[in-house]
């Protein structure tokens, strides 16, 4: 078969110079305060290394953030097999899909004091129970957090791939005579094992590479973002030997570029899927239920607080009951236009990072362009996915200080779109290699071009993850301040820098309640996107029936 | 095909619309109104607001508030390119990015202050650190009063003592230039050796930080800004301050203009003056440091033992008490 693919090539064009001036160029300024100071030179490197506690804090990046990602991929596969594979209600499924990416509808400045305002000595669970159940400040602290952040993440990745898998293997598998683990393996878990690799190197990241939770229950347990901070933006900063730190923490990337190219052979394609009718089993459901319920209640729990410190006078001391907070938050004029930004930003970061990750996903998952082009994007996925925002923001203010780019909305829209660029492209990478690989070539075969074939039929079978991911970037800048605290400007000030403002003079009240506004949206956004999701995919359920009894029709006429 | 054209429709109009805010963005962008970015507290920011607008500034101007690390980030980084007309930050850092990049511009007014000053800053506040107790937490847990900061290195208080860490917070410096100032360097760092091993795992990033754990109930003491206590448990939070036999240090925040060559605005400079002019009066009641010729405090919010550092406070001073703390980690 020879193509030109000049379509799939342009899409290339495009997005490798959004990347070259947004990901590259910012990573190469970094690379230069690296090794640079009037001269070539490895001093910096060399002192950062030598630095006091500088490997412990590596390893504790490590440990922690393995451990945060195991756990919340576990946790994230549990909520999703719920949902896939059990006989519970359907409002059940939807509840437990609801809790498991309840925590990417807040900002992470808000995870640390909601553990604190939960576990602490004073904390509403505390309280509730009597006794504390862990040391806040290190490791477990750190974990907790971890772990919800993470798991929304890694559920929607699961979820995602789950969808696409062929239930009736379970039924073939049966009649193969395995026996229950042989199923679970063949049937579910050995298709699920790439996305569950790249679940768990997402997390990994996202742990790694965060420093909201450490800044507020790290405690002594130095992690590497925390050194980072204070060398970028201590006492006084120095850009140089925070650059060399910010390089080294692009160094476990690498690494997980090679793992991913191992993994992609796991990655199995159905030419149909099917929906198997499930054994009813009462016992199955009941546990998973059960599991999922404790996991949900968990993940609750933690939150309670973020509803119950705003709506009293003064947490822990002062209980009563008060609007106060609320109406001090909303009598502020300036809200609206702030609230105004921000949907402004987390609509066309939305859009446009949709369609580039679209894009990015159709080379590498539905094209046959060279192994160079799929390598490149690849590539570009996993280091978006390790750079920290705080890193991206600092390079951003070398690089565009000057420019007529500097602290524009298309600026911080253009880097959300390479901050979160990953998962999206992830996500639907997955959906388009689960398709049929063959359509192209039979569209192509009855005469339809690239173009047709991508828009009549990839488009709306990709429709709902097309609209899940466009919900993904829009909910990410809706919470995400790590590298917009350097890029906003006066005039392009988001909510979540003005919850940054609000902490800075210790209004925790206010932080919740602009943290709940924000909930609140991404709720309503999110309610929007799955009712035109279900619509779309109620349409396309509604014409087949249609065709068939046309069919149907015909053949009795016949 | 219907259905598409709707769908691309649709999709069309979102984006034309959303694109609207972007682009009144970029109008407004081109306007005269003056940028002002400050690491001050809202009580400060206050102040100066009022002082602006009650002198015929309102509406000309926006404040932007960061935290000092962000802002310090933004200096260092940004220079000249600054987006801020007018910027109002803790006085060392401005002398840091000054030399570094040579980007405020010498005061067109006269600055009459008590000690001398750069001449492209003047001082707004005069900020003292402070011990803070949760009296609550105190009394359950049946622990003295400190006194000093001193009786913070006292092993009864493991585990109750929160403190900043100078590495990412000038708070900090206060703590320890009221020990090296009492005790000699020597002997402060053993002192804070001993504070750290009690403070635990609350060596905290943000200077706020003490605060923030003693009102959550997490710690009985802290290490913080008297003037946050002050305010505190004036709100009638179970909050009070001590202040401490070594001395209430202070750090000042100043305003300066920033050098923006042909396009530097003459109203900058006017501002700038108007701040130093009409706000003091009300700064003073929250920092009640005088800090300029003719400047008296009110008694009732003075701290007990006001202190200056014997030597000035520059640059290297810092460093040299962040190496101190670094060793008394161990």
């Amino acid at each position: 078969m020879r193509r030109k693919n000049w379509e799939l090539k342009l899409i290339f064009a495009a997005i490798i110079a959004l990347f070259a001036v947004f990901l590259a160029g910012p990573i190469l300024v970094l690379f230069g305060k690296s090794v640079w100071d009037g001269g070539l030179t490895g001093e910096f490197y060399l002192s950062v290394t030598r630095q006091k506690g500088f490997l412990t804090a590596l390893g504790h990046s490590f440990a922690v953030a393995a451990a945060a990602a195991v756990i919340a991929v576990a946790i994230a596969f549990l909520m999703a097999y719920a949902v896939h594979y059990t006989g519970l209600p359907r409002w059940v499924k939807r509840l437990i899909t609801a809790i498991a990416t309840l925590p990417m509808f807040l900002p992470t400045i808000t995870y640390g004091f909601a553990i604190i305002y939960s576990f602490g000595k004073q904390g509403l669970l505390t309280r509730l129970l009597g006794r504390q159940f862990f040391d806040i400040y290190g490791f477990g602290g750190l974990l907790v957090g971890y772990v919800i952040y993470t798991i929304p993440v890694a559920f929607l990745l699961i979820h995602n791939t789950m969808g696409f898998v062929d239930k009736k293997m379970l039924v073939v598998s049966k009649v193969m005579g395995d026996g229950h683990l042989g199923t679970f393996w063949i049937a579910v878990l050995r298709p699920l094992l790439g996305t569950l690799a790249g679940a768990f190197i997402q997390a990994f990241f996202l742990c790694f590479t965060d420093f909201g939770i450490p800044a507020s229950v790290g405690g002594g347990y130095e992690v590497i973002a925390t050194l980072l901070y204070n060398q970028m933006l201590g006492g006084i900063p120095d850009f140089n030997r925070g650059a060399v730190i910010a390089m080294i923490m692009l160094i476990p990337s690498i690494g997980s570029i090679c793992l991913l190219q191992l993994l992609e052979r796991f990655n199995i394609r159905y030419n149909r899927i099917s929906q198997a009718e499930l054994r009813k089993n009462p016992l199955r459901d009941g546990c998973w239920g059960a599991a999922s319920a404790v996991t949900s209640l968990g993940i609750l729990s933690i939150f309670a607080v973020i509803f119950v410190v705003p709506l009293v006078e003064e947490w822990p001391y002062q209980t009563g009951f008060s609007l106060e907070h609320f109406q001090a938050v909303f009598a502020d004029r300036e809200l609206i236009t702030v609230y105004g930004h921000s949907l402004a930003m987390a609509l066309l970061t939305a859009l446009l990072g949709t369609l580039a990750a679209y894009g990015a996903a159709l080379i590498t998952a539905r094209s046959t362009l060279g192994k160079g082009y799929k390598r490149t994007i690849e590539s570009i996925a996993l280091v978006t996915n390790a750079i920290p925002g705080m890193v991206l923001g600092v390079a951003y203010l070398f690089l565009f200080s000057g420019t007529s780019l500097q602290n524009t909305l298309l600026l911080m829209i253009l880097c959300n779109i390479v901050h979160y660029f990953s998962t999206p492209y992830l996500m639907m990478k997955n959906a388009l290699s689960k398709m049929n690989a063959g359509w192209e070539t039979t569209a192509m075969l009855m005469g339809d071009s690239w173009i047709k074939t991508i828009l009549r039929v990839v488009t709306p079978n990709a429709l709902s993850s097309l609209i899940e991911v466009f919900s993904y970037y829009f909910i990410n800048s809706m919470v995400t301040i790590s590298a917009l605290i350097f890029i906003a400007g006066a005039r392009t000030m988001v909510l979540t820098t003005m919850i940054k403002q609000l902490q800075y003079v210790n209004r925790f009240n206010e932080v919740f309640v602009l943290s709940l506004l924000i909930l609140a949206t991404n709720l309503l956004a999110k309610a929007v996107f799955s009712w035109l999701a279900n619509r779309q995919a109620a349409r396309i359920r509604d014409n087949r029936p249609e065709k068939e009894k046309a069919k149907k029709r015909k053949e009795l006429q016949v | 095909m219907k259905r598409k054209r709707h769908l691309a429709l649709g999709l069309s109009l979102a984006f034309a619309l959303t694109l609207l805010p972007g682009c009144s963005q970029g109008n407004a962008a081109g306007s005269d109104q003056i940028i002002i970015y400050s690491n001050a507290d809202e009580e400060a920011v206050a102040a100066m607001e009022n002082a602006l607008d009650s002198n015929g500034y309102e509406g000309q101007y926006i404040f932007q508030t960061y935290g000092t690390s962000e802002l310090g980030g933004k200096l260092m980084a940004e220079g000249t390119d600054l987006e801020a007309d007018l910027v109002t930050m803790s006085t060392f850092y401005l002398q840091s990015a000054q030399t570094e990049n040579n980007m405020f511009l010498p005061l067109e007014f006269e600055v009459n202050t008590l000690e001398e000053v750069p001449d492209y800053t003047a001082p707004i506040t005069s900020q003292e650190g402070a011990i803070i107790v949760n009296t609550q937490l105190l009394e359950e847990e049946g622990l003295p009063m400190p006194t000093s900061l001193k009786d913070l290195a006292d092993p009864v208080y493991e585990g109750q003592v929160a403190v900043t860490d100078i590495q990412s917070s000038s708070t900090a410096w206060l703590l320890i230039q009221a020990l090296v100032d009492a005790y000699g360097e020597e002997e402060a760092e053993q002192v804070l050796a001993a504070i750290y091993e009690n403070a635990g795992a609350h060596i905290e990033t943000s200077g706020s930080g003490p605060l923030k754990l003693c009102r959550a109930g997490e710690v009985a003491i802290g290490f913080g800004l008297r003037h946050q206590a002050v305010a505190d448990k004036a709100e009638g939070l179970p909050i009070d301050y001590v202040d401490p036999q070594e001395g209430n240090f202070s750090l000042t925040e100043s305003v300066a203009v920033v050098d923006k060559g042909e396009e530097t605005k003459d109203l900058a400079m006017e501002m700038a003056q108007c701040i130093i002019d009409n706000a003091r009066e009300e700064l003073i009641q929250t920092y009640p440091n005088p800090l300029y010729e003719g400047e008296t405090a009110d008694p009732q919010n003075q701290s007990a033992y006001p202190k200056t550092f014997a030597e000035p406070l520059t640059f290297e001073l810092f460093q040299q008490h962040q190496a101190l703390s670094e060793r008394a980690k161990g």
